[in-house]
């Protein structure tokens, strides 16, 4: 008997990360090959004209798994009963402007899209904020819709972690899928710590940590985690636009680990609610190592933290912190 | 057995049971440690697409690395090809194909360099061709177009490997494949295609739409012709799977044949133009999911009962000229496309597939004369 089918919303759809995104939703990328799913595609007025057009391609691609499309500029109309949310829309700094005023339109938009979750989201809807700032945006949305699980509004921070394992594959010229088990700690911003420090290969003679086989120590600990820092940055530069493709593809790995599991001794990054785990002050969205089973994910814990992984770790939430202050500032 | 003294000696039967049953268990292990050697993880299939800066080739390379195009078990080696203009985009492309962490990909090339790209491609999808222009002249831009799709012949058939599938979707497609076709002779003709399954998606959806009925229960419209707006979208054959079995489309919809004769078909025919106006882009996200849908029904078979359209090389099937790069209803296996034969045409349909075979038959005498042929 065919699945009954799920609703997505993705929120600034018209744009680019959400022309990348709905394809692969409709193929059941994100939710399984069995999964029918009726999309509901968000975006401002002026981009109405667009986001029909996107609403005529995806009718043009007959996907067999696409069981509606919903394509509105009503945030009501959006939200209506939808099962998993994917916040793309947000306002991208242009240049020029300060960093208050990015915080302060972004705070208004998700303080806004909060409410409408709340109140016409089906009950247990998952939330995903890709928007920048991602972690800050999700926050605000926790806050001004208490009503939804906090333990249900993550942040992706699954892009850094993907660009991690794809560094060291790069250096060790293995297969990606024989990387596993990176951590992003913190926020999706450049202080981000990318830590291998519990990073696995598969090998012919079984697994080995990652600071053993990449026999660098100082490359581990500078160059790769500048390069995954600033690897947004370096996309912009040479595609002249922000990155779509990978930033899709990792939403998609999100959101499909958090609701089908993930394998047996591998974990992922998640930008979620702390709960004060590895001394991270609770109340922030934090990137931790997560395992997902049934429907929830939960912190990987009693992983050794050295002084090093310390400083860097704390560093972020430092950040975070300051960005949380700026936030509220901006609703008084 | 042996029997001692007139009765059956059970001591000896269990010995012997247990013997025989240690002996198949271990033979089962090896049996089962056989099979796991022989487990071999498929050999990587190495897929060219040209064009792979553009927003076709953005929209493609994560679909076929997610493995929508060769089935979820299929790794791939993906060869991007441009031109030197976009070569910072296509690294860029290629950095974010690493960042993706896709289990499929086993490796990305980019390069400016057509020889470079060819080398021992299983697949090529031929995005990159030369768009028309404002104020350019129709024999501009196939003059232009039959250039490059020389050129690429020639590197296709010195450098591809022996069995490659092309699929040409830079327009104008058919002609471009005909070109491709007549410059890369030792490539079986069978082997060189072009993308009209956009269309026949696009009808499909239409027709959907129109009935309420979810898109995967319409199946066998048919795409004749060209890929231009001659093509003809056909519903005589169509079907609906519905609870009480298969039901043909011109039967439910016996009160609007009008509208399946003439505002259906302008509609399939002008979808290009009514996304162009909406999007300020061509439709590249269906496109590529089409382009997806063409090569993995050629590789994997098409559905029993269920046919799609294909641009290939005319026999002469249907009063179809051959030799002219025609769109056919198809049915796929084993690696192979065959055209449905037997299919009842009639007056209507003759017409609207021979105004097309005459456009195409134009277009390649067009072509021929900027080749100087």
């Amino acid at each position: 008997m065919a699945k009954e089918p799920v609703r997505v919303l993705v929120t600034g759809a018209a744009g680019q990360i959400g022309y990348a995104l709905v394809p692969m939703i409709a193929r059941g990328i994100m939710l399984g090959a069995d999964q029918p799913v009726i999309l509901h595609m968000l975006d401002i007025p002026p981009a109405a004209e667009a986001l029909n057009g996107v609403k005529m391609e995806l009718v043009d691609a007959a996907f067999p798994l696409l069981k509606g499309v919903v394509a509105t500029t009503d945030a009501v109309e959006g939200c209506t009963g939808v099962n998993v949310a994917v916040m793309v829309g947000g306002f991208p700094r242009k240049e020029g402007m300060e960093r208050k005023d990015v915080m302060s339109k972004n705070v208004s938009i998700y303080k806004s899209q909060a409410a409408a979750l709340e109140k016409h989201a089906a009950p247990n809807c998952k939330v995903l904020v890709v928007a920048n700032p991602a972690n800050t945006n999700a926050l605000i949305l926790k806050e001004f819709a208490p009503s939804i699980p906090e333990k249900n509004i993550t942040c992706l921070t699954r892009l850094d972690h993907n660009r991690a394992l794809g560094q060291i594959s790069e250096r060790l010229s293995v297969p990606v899928s024989d990387v596993k088990n990176v951590i992003i700690w913190g926020n999706h911003s450049s202080t981000q710590y990318p830590d291998v420090n519990h990073a696995k290969v598969q090998t012919s003679s079984g697994e080995k940590p990652v600071r053993e086989l990449v026999k660098n120590d100082e490359w581990l600990n500078g160059e790769f985690i500048t390069t995954v820092q600033q690897r947004g940055a370096a996309i912009i530069k040479a595609r002249k636009l922000s990155s779509a493709l990978s930033a899709a593809s990792s939403a998609c790995d999100h959101i499909r680990d958090w609701v089908l599991g993930t394998p047996e001794g591998t974990f992922v990054s998640m930008g979620v609610y702390s709960d004060g785990s590895y001394d991270v002050p609770s109340g922030l969205i934090y990137s931790f190592p997560v395992t997902c089973r049934n429907g929830e994910w939960s912190i990987v814990q009693g992983l050794p933290i050295d002084e090093v992984s310390r400083k860097k770790m704390d560093l972020t939430a430092e950040e975070l912190k300051e960005e949380k202050d700026l936030a509220y500032s901006c609703l008084s | 057995m042996e029997v001692v003294g007139g009765e059956v000696d059970y001591t000896f039967v269990i010995q012997k049971s247990l013997v025989l049953l240690i002996c198949v268990g271990l033979a089962w292990k090896m049996i089962v440690y056989m099979c796991n050697l022989l487990k071999i993880e498929k050999e990587p299939i190495r897929v060219l697409v040209t064009g792979a800066a553009g927003n076709i080739g953005y929209a493609i390379a994560p679909m076929i690395a997610r493995g929508i195009m060769l089935g979820p078990d299929q790794p791939m080696i993906l060869h991007l090809l441009d031109i030197e203009p976009a070569s910072k985009s296509l690294e860029a492309v290629k950095m974010e194909l690493q960042d993706s962490a896709f289990p499929l990909l086993q490796g990305v090339i980019t390069t400016t360099n057509v020889d470079e790209s060819c080398k021992d491609v299983n697949i090529a999808i031929m995005i990159g061709g030369f768009a028309r222009k404002e104020g350019m002249e129709r024999r501009d831009v196939m003059s232009k177009n039959a250039v490059i799709f020389k050129a690429q012949a020639l590197a296709l058939e010195r450098y591809a490997s022996d069995d490659c599938k092309v699929l040409v979707v830079a327009n104008p497609a058919n002609t471009n494949a005909l070109i491709l076709k007549e410059f890369a002779p030792s490539i079986p003709e069978e082997n060189i295609t072009c993308l009209t399954r956009l269309d026949h998606n696009r009808a499909q959806a239409r027709l959907a739409e129109k009935l309420s009925v979810p898109v995967s229960s319409v199946k066998n419209v048919i795409v004749w012709g060209n890929h231009s707006s001659t093509q003809y979208p056909d519903t005589s054959h169509a079907m609906v799977s519905t609870k009480t079995g298969d039901q043909p489309v011109k039967e439910l919809l016996v009160a609007d044949q009008k509208w399946l004769k003439n505002e259906f078909i302008t509609e399939v025919q002008q979808r290009g133009a009514e996304i162009l106006r909406a999007r300020k882009q061509s439709s590249a996200l269906s496109a590529a999911s089409a382009a997806c849908d063409h090569i993995h029904d050629w590789f994997l078979g098409t559905p029993k009962g269920n046919w799609v359209s294909m641009g290939v090389c005319s026999d002469g099937s249907y009063g179809i000229p051959p030799g002219l790069v025609y769109s056919f209803p198809v049915n796929c296996e084993k690696g192979s496309w065959k055209i449905v034969q037997g299919l009842s045409i009639d007056e209507f349909s003759r017409e609207k597939m021979d105004d097309s075979a005459r456009e195409l038959a134009e277009e390649q005498d067009l072509a021929y004369s900027c080749l100087n042929l």
